[in-house]
């Protein structure tokens, strides 16, 4: 027997679960509160494109989301990567700033955000400011480690050949631990994405995630699932933003 | 890294440092540390007792040492400091292993069979990068607001990860190693069961950390949405009556939980797959 090609099977995986959505929620098995049809979700996307959510257009609320994670991301990577470069380079600074950046990275975010809200009022300066201490221990262990992981011949060789210690960070350190900082980044965005999804739904006005929860709300199952589909859409965009900046900015990563 | 140290040896045996010195710089990595966590500490108490910033909004360590106190003999609202720690834990734990059992298996299985793989991977990448709190409202919708829909939440959190990093696992194996076992004779269970299983282990046992890590920051962010229990429950409860110690005394905890959590892991990472790494 002649296997069929792996396409053809995701393709026929696809279609048999579509045949299975439509087929129980056309049937009336379960009610479209629970689960609605395709139909459904496409006329939901139709009129959230056409009307917007609740007086706001569906972009803006998007938009929103998205000013946000770009705020929160840039601002702690940023400053991570600065400070994971130093600590990296300076073993004194990595001793002092460890126990915080340790402690803070797998600690859940919205734990502190209801801090952050207390202290900061429950507009947006509480959510970047959580979005900034999400992003900057990731990214801080990840140029550190870059750091660490020069070859030292590398830096040797440099020593040798009579560079200063600032053109040793500039032209042998810093390119070496760049592919590193970039892969951090990337997991910071998906991190940062996440938390604030979170954030929006537990703790929003506005925005795609808090759109999903207040639709739930009002068992717009419809909206719910444009809203999911969006969520999941702008993940992607977003990641694949990054790698393709990282391909294109360490073109020599694993030479 | 080890093989950089050798070269490193024969080019200038002086600047590897000694056992003896290695130790002591150690210890003074340990003390720089506990240093700043003072001065952090110290600073944190200045500000708030100099009435820089209003007590209620930032406690002093003390106060926050009192409610520790406090809620550890009297409890919280009704429950105990154990009972909300054992709820988070076990919601997360609970997830953690049904993603685990089932996981595992699915993810050698895609990894194994190019059928499987075509056949369910596409669901896989698409849940991967969706944020699970984005699915919680469905999930409440369809399994109430208890404890089954928190259990399937983390489950499905943990699940895409694992089972992505296990068929990564069983695809990164070197061709020329089953070969080899075929060539000698072996057969494909005794070759799965003593040549991919142990090659694929360490992918496994990372993408059991990152879930880990993944389903403890969703468990906190399920049950400030909805529990009447928790570690979560007790923040979102302690932020409603703007008892500020009891939020930074709830933070400390799942921070010293999130580390323990994650060293645990990675010791049995490190006992059981002692062969990482020496590829």
């Amino acid at each position: 027997m002649r296997t069929l090609p792996a396409w053809t099977i995701t393709v026929l995986s696809v279609l048999l679960i579509t045949a299975a959505w439509v087929g129980v929620t056309s049937g009336g098995l379960v009610r479209d509160l629970f689960l609605p049809g395709p139909l459904d979700v496409w006329s939901g996307l139709m009129e959230l494109i056409d009307d917007g959510y609740k007086g706001r257009p569906l972009f803006l609320h998007v938009g929103m989301s998205l000013y946000r994670v770009g705020a929160g991301f840039v601002t702690g990577a940023l400053v991570g990567t600065a400070l994971g470069l130093g600590m990296g380079y300076m073993p004194k600074l990595n001793a002092l700033a460890a126990p915080f950046i340790e402690f803070l990275r797998p600690l859940p975010q919205l734990a502190y955000l209801i801090l952050l809200i207390i202290w900061l009022g429950i507009g947006e300066t509480s959510k970047i400011t959580m979005l900034f201490l999400a992003a900057l221990p990731v990214s801080a262990i990840a140029a550190r480690d870059g750091v660490a992981n020069v070859p030292p011949e590398r830096v040797r060789v440099a020593q040798a050949l009579g560079a200063s210690e600032w053109q040793i960070f500039r032209h042998v350190i810093f390119p070496s631990a760049l592919p590193e900082i970039l892969v951090g980044a990337r997991l910071a965005a998906g991190i940062v994405y996440g938390t604030l999804i979170a954030s929006e739904i537990i703790a929003g006005s506005s925005g795609i995630g808090w759109m999903v929860m207040d639709a739930g709300r009002f068992l717009r199952s419809d909206y719910v699932f444009v809203g999911i589909g969006m969520i999941g859409l702008a993940g992607i965009v977003i990641d694949q933003a990054l790698l393709f900046i990282e391909r294109r900015v360490v073109h020599w990563a694993g030479r | 890294m080890s093989d950089h140290a050798v070269r490193d040896a024969q080019i200038a045996p002086s600047a590897v440092p000694s056992r003896t010195c290695f130790r002591l710089r150690l210890k003074t990595d340990f003390m720089l540390g506990v240093l700043s966590v003072a001065v952090m500490l110290a600073g944190w108490w200045l500000l708030s007792a100099a009435g820089v910033v209003r007590r209620d909004l930032l406690p002093t360590p003390p106060d926050v040492w009192a409610a520790a106190v406090e809620v550890v003999t009297r409890g919280y609202r009704g429950t105990t400091l154990w009972e909300n720690i054992n709820a988070t834990l076990g919601r997360l734990l609970g997830g953690f292993l049904a993603a685990t059992l089932t996981g595992v298996p699915l993810g050698l299985w895609m990894g194994s069979s190019r059928t499987t793989n075509a056949a369910i991977n596409w669901i896989i990448q698409f849940m991967r990068p969706l944020p699970p709190l984005s699915y919680m409202i469905l999930l409440i919708l369809w399994f109430g607001t208890g404890d089954l829909s928190k259990g399937m939440l983390l489950f499905l959190t943990a699940f895409p990860i694992i089972v992505a990093s296990s068929a990564a696992g069983v695809r990164c194996v070197k061709l020329q190693r089953i070969q080899a076992a075929r060539t000698l004779g072996a057969m494909p269970a005794a070759v799965f069961r003593h040549v991919t299983l142990p090659s694929a282990a360490p992918m496994i046992l990372t993408g059991l950390q990152i879930a880990l890590a993944a389903a403890f920051s969703t468990v906190v962010s399920a049950e400030l949405l909805a529990a009447t229990n928790g570690l979560g429950w007790m923040v979102i409860s302690a932020s409603t009556f703007l008892r500020n110690d009891i939020i930074i005394l709830c933070i400390i905890i799942l921070g010293l939980l999130g580390v323990t959590l994650a060293g645990l892991l990675r010791a049995l990472d490190k006992w059981a797959i002692h062969w990482r790494g020496r590829d």
